[in-house]
């Protein structure tokens, strides 16, 4: 075995603390973080010094693991280290009233939660497709088609729980065209999935024109409510972040908890990932392949039509076409980024979250720099990819067809 | 144990394939506590016998009778509930869980109904793995333990279903001698169990060291089943092939003449950039040789790569006929003379979907007889193929055939005709016999020692000792990438076993 990052073991290697070398490591990428940290309000250091001294601390802890051999680690610490100086640097040269406006703490978590949740309930489900092997790029256009449908279902019914209903079997149903074509056909699982994706479009838009026209969709259709804890308000960073959140963001957080359960404590999650790492291991033990996968998919368009519906009637309270606008691939993304695993999903969804409702607020400070945060997710996970701090390694026989003999 | 009552019969036993008649009304019967080897050539209709009893295929005509009941075996998971397991010759585990979770898979003990038992799982493997001495550790990943290992843990896995017959296919193809030696003993131990064994293999000698009964199939029929007793080699070869067959390659001393290869303290990175070959000399000298001898995954596939100029070569000096090549690209070294018998003939042997006269064209297709400013001429591709085939016996295809429809045999044939035709001066053959019955077996062997005679300096790499003691004149022992011992071609198998996995390390020696 050769030394790997602490997340690249597996369940529960989650649990387990770096040591040695590699602690240093991810030492220094704390460090790095907290370089630019100390430079944003409320602490707001007004000179350039500190976050620098902090920063060259990060990048000496990353070189010192880098020359014991943790080299992934030890680069991240030095790139962290570098983020850090240059948005101390940054951060320290604008005006304190700038950077109070766009960095609240409590607000931003609240907001980073709203963003990630859509991310959360895809990238889960796009884990039990991928864990029994099959690659659901159509998440994007299933998303959009649980948006479309849920609205439409709390508006037909006047009841939300039976538009998320709706939802979910209009993704089990998106989900279930993707499995027949990927698995009993074996067709390209990228072709069938992109397909998947501009279907979605196709008949969102066709029906929102046909059914809501000009107008749009109404206004008093029924929204999923608000959790409101009371008794959570006054207390400081966690009033502002939990005390008012959507159902929704509940919601997920019980799925992640139930994806884990599911995917790694029962018989039921054993047979999935041994179906996406070597199907025929599992057929000649008498599992159905075809059956697992076909579960695992319409379980993902399931999932990820509640991260659509949460959207159209949890958030923005309205559809409009392509109102996904790419997030289904960021839940990709972030499924990747998370080693397909739900706790590593959940935080990359978070990191995404929170790059995006970062980019929502940058705009008072400056216009292009909102822009290019908008890209984050995807350099990140280029970079998990590539395999800078601890490869991402996908389940062996995910996106090929199994044949039976 | 001769009068015990079968556990096992098969009857008439007939299946066709489009084409061919893959089994043809083969009786086979297995008793309580016996070890049955079937033995036969590839293509002779094992696998499917084996497929057929496992659920796999469906017969045409027979019956099977388990415990002397007629069975209706559809799927593996009912021929798992008759008691029958397999352990495949490409084993059926999953690299990245656990030694537990690959045995209990499919069939797991759960807690509250729903939740996976994972103590639960450990604690059965264990019971199961001491009642039958089959050492492993549960937690283990299959990916971090040995092949033998593994083996062992595709038997718990039939085991702990509750198999009594248990089919090994091709067992110890994978296995060093000394894993051999102790899967013999694992199997004597299940048969003082009353497990009963059918054991498949191609090994005449280990068939006639472990089995109770042997049973030889030829192109579909079975045409002789005998007790150990009454088999030799010989005999069991002669059933196999149909024919005399010459187990021993027959060949005079050899006249080893200049140095045609030499590698000097060679280095070379693996896949992962991990030093796979740690600084190993050697020379092959003209008109003999030279054997490595090694398991699998020790250097061997990194070296051969190394002076075929496939992979870069870290540190040292690879010299051909005393031209020395430094980072030097395939075709370099081709031209210096280097022929080339690729370990894989379907990935790297072959465009599987080429035709024949196209494959023996790939290295000079450049060439002025093949071509003339850029032009192909095919015609003379395919005149070339021609004689070629003819001379080096290559049977089922013409110059115009897919060489992807050809037996495996007949493939190696034709990387064989396509390197020696180039005139070579060394020759590189790595693992050439790997899955080739005993008639091709015998050709290639035979072909090998006339090309030494010829003068060619050969250079052989094989996972099998008995094709390095029968056929190499000096024999190198590879061990974590490097040479740990030479030896003559008169070394014991136990010898060069114990050199093979790291013990009894003579000095380091430089040739």
């Amino acid at each position: 075995m050769t030394a790997q990052a602490p997340a690249a073991t597996r369940a529960p290697g989650w649990l387990r603390l770096p040591r040695g070398a590699n602690g240093v490591g991810v030492l220094g990428i704390a460090l790095g973080l907290l370089a630019f940290w100390l430079a944003l309000p409320p602490l707001a250091s007004r000179t350039v010094v500190v976050p620098i001294a902090v920063g060259i601390a990060a990048a000496a802890a990353g070189i010192w693991a880098i020359t014991r051999g943790e080299r992934r680690v030890g680069w991240g610490a030095v790139v962290a280290a570098a983020v850090g100086i240059a948005g101390g640097i940054l951060a320290t040269r604008s005006s304190v009233e700038n950077l109070e406006t766009v960095v609240v703490w409590g607000a931003l978590a609240a907001a980073t939660l709203r963003a990630a949740t859509p991310l959360t309930f895809a990238a889960l489900g796009g884990m039990f497709s991928e864990r029994s092997g099959v690659v659901n790029i159509g998440l994007e256009g299933i998303m959009l088609a649980g948006a479309f449908f849920g609205i439409w279902g709390a508006d037909r019914t006047d009841s939300w729980v039976l538009g998320l209903v709706i939802a979910m079997i209009a993704g089990g149903l998106f989900a279930l065209v993707h499995a027949f074509f990927s698995i009993h056909l074996r067709a390209d699982q990228i072709v069938s999935g992109t397909a998947i994706n501009f279907l979605a479009l196709g008949i969102t838009g066709y029906l929102f024109i046909d059914i809501y026209g000009e107008q749009g969709t109404p206004e008093g259709v029924p929204q999923i409510p608000d959790v409101r804890l009371g008794f959570l308000e006054d207390v400081t960073f966690i009033g502002p972040a939990f005390s008012q959140l959507n159902l929704m963001i509940w919601l997920s957080f019980a799925c992640l908890l139930a994806s884990y359960v599911v995917m790694f404590k029962t018989p039921l999650g054993l047979r999935i990932r041994s179906v996406g790492e070597h199907p025929k291991a599992a057929d000649t033990l008498g599992i159905s392949v075809y059956g697992i996968r076909y579960l695992g998919v319409v379980i993902s368009g399931v999932l990820a039509a509640l991260g659509g519906a949460y959207l159209s009637i949890g958030f923005v309270h309205s559809f409009i076409q392509n109102m996904t606008a790419g997030r289904g691939f960021i839940a990709l993304a972030a499924l990747i980024f998370g080693m397909w695993r739900p706790f590593g999903a959940f935080a990359a969804a978070l990191l995404f979250g929170f790059s995006s409702a970062l980019a929502q607020r940058l705009p008072e400070y400056s216009e292009s720099a909102a822009t290019l945060f908008q890209t984050l997710p995807y350099v990140l996970t280029l970079i998990a990819v590539a395999g800078v701090i601890g490869r991402s390694i996908p389940p062996a026989a995910v996106g090929r067809p199994y044949k039976k003999q | 144990m001769a009068d015990a009552a079968p556990v096992l019969e098969l009857r008439g036993i007939t299946k066709r394939f489009p084409g061919i008649v893959a089994n043809d009304a083969v009786d086979f019967d297995l008793r309580v506590a016996e070890v049955h080897a079937l033995l036969g050539e590839n293509g002779a209709g094992k696998s499917t016998l084996m497929n057929v009893l496992y659920g796999l295929y469906h017969p045409d005509e027979g019956e099977i009778l388990v415990s002397g009941k007629r069975a209706r075996i559809h799927s593996p998971r009912e021929a798992i509930e008759l008691g029958i397991g397999m352990v495949h010759q490409h084993f059926m585990l999953i690299p990245v869980m656990t030694v537990a979770e690959n045995i209990v898979l499919a069939t797991e003990p759960t807690r509250a109904g729903v939740l996976l038992n994972y103590a639960g799982a450990v604690e059965r493997v264990r019971e199961i793995s001491d009642r039958f001495g089959l050492a492993v550790d549960p937690n283990a990943r299959i990916e971090n333990i040995t092949v033998g290992q593994q083996q062992r843990v595709e038997i718990l896995k039939a085991l702990y279903r509750g198999a009594d017959i248990l089919i090994l296919d091709e067992p110890t193809a994978v296995l060093t001698p000394q894993e051999a030696g102790e899967l013999f003993e694992v199997i004597e131990s299940l048969k003082s169990q009353g497990k009963s064994i059918i054991f498949i293999s191609h090994k005449l000698n280990e068939v006639l060291e472990i089995a109770d009964r042997i049973s030889v199939l030829r192109r579909g029929k079975m045409v002789e089943t005998c007790t150990r007793e009454g088999a030799t080699e010989d005999s069991l070869a002669r059933a196999m092939v149909g024919r005399e067959v010459l187990l021993r390659v027959d060949k005079t001393p050899a006249r080893p003449a200049e140095p045609l290869l030499e590698v000097e303290d060679v280095r070379v990175l693996d896949d992962r950039g991990l030093e796979a070959v740690r600084g190993v000399s050697l020379a092959v000298r003209a008109g003999e040789i030279l054997g490595i001898a090694g398991v699998d995954g020790n250097g061997q596939s990194e070296l051969i790569d190394a002076i075929t100029g496939l992979r870069r070569i870290d540190s040292g000096r690879v010299r051909v006929a005393g031209r020395e090549f430094e980072h030097a690209s395939a075709r370099q070294m081709l031209d210096a003379g280097i022929g080339h018998i690729p370990e894989d003939r379907h990935r790297r042997g072959l465009v599987l979907d080429f035709t024949l006269a196209e494959n023996i064209a790939l290295h000079d297709y450049a060439e002025p007889a093949s071509s003339r400013f850029g032009w192909l001429f095919p015609r003379r591709l395919i005149e070339r193929a021609r004689r070629l085939l003819r001379e080096f016996d290559v049977r089922g295809g013409a110059p115009e055939t897919r060489a992807g429809a050809l037996s495996g045999g007949n493939q190696q044939k034709v990387v064989i005709a396509r390197e020696v035709s180039r005139n070579p001066r060394v020759l590189l053959a790595a693992q050439p016999t790997r899955g080739l019955d005993v008639g091709a077996i015998e050709y290639v062997h035979r072909r090998l020692v006339e090309e030494r005679d010829k003068g060619r300096a050969i250079l052989l790499i094989s996972l099998e000792l008995d094709e390095i003691l029968s056929l190499a004149d000096r024999i190198l022992v590879i061990y974590e990438g490097r040479i740990v011992g030479e030896y003559p071609p008169d070394a014991s198998e136990e010898e060069l076993g114990v050199a093979m996995t790291g013990g009894g390390r003579r000095e380091e020696v430089a040739v």
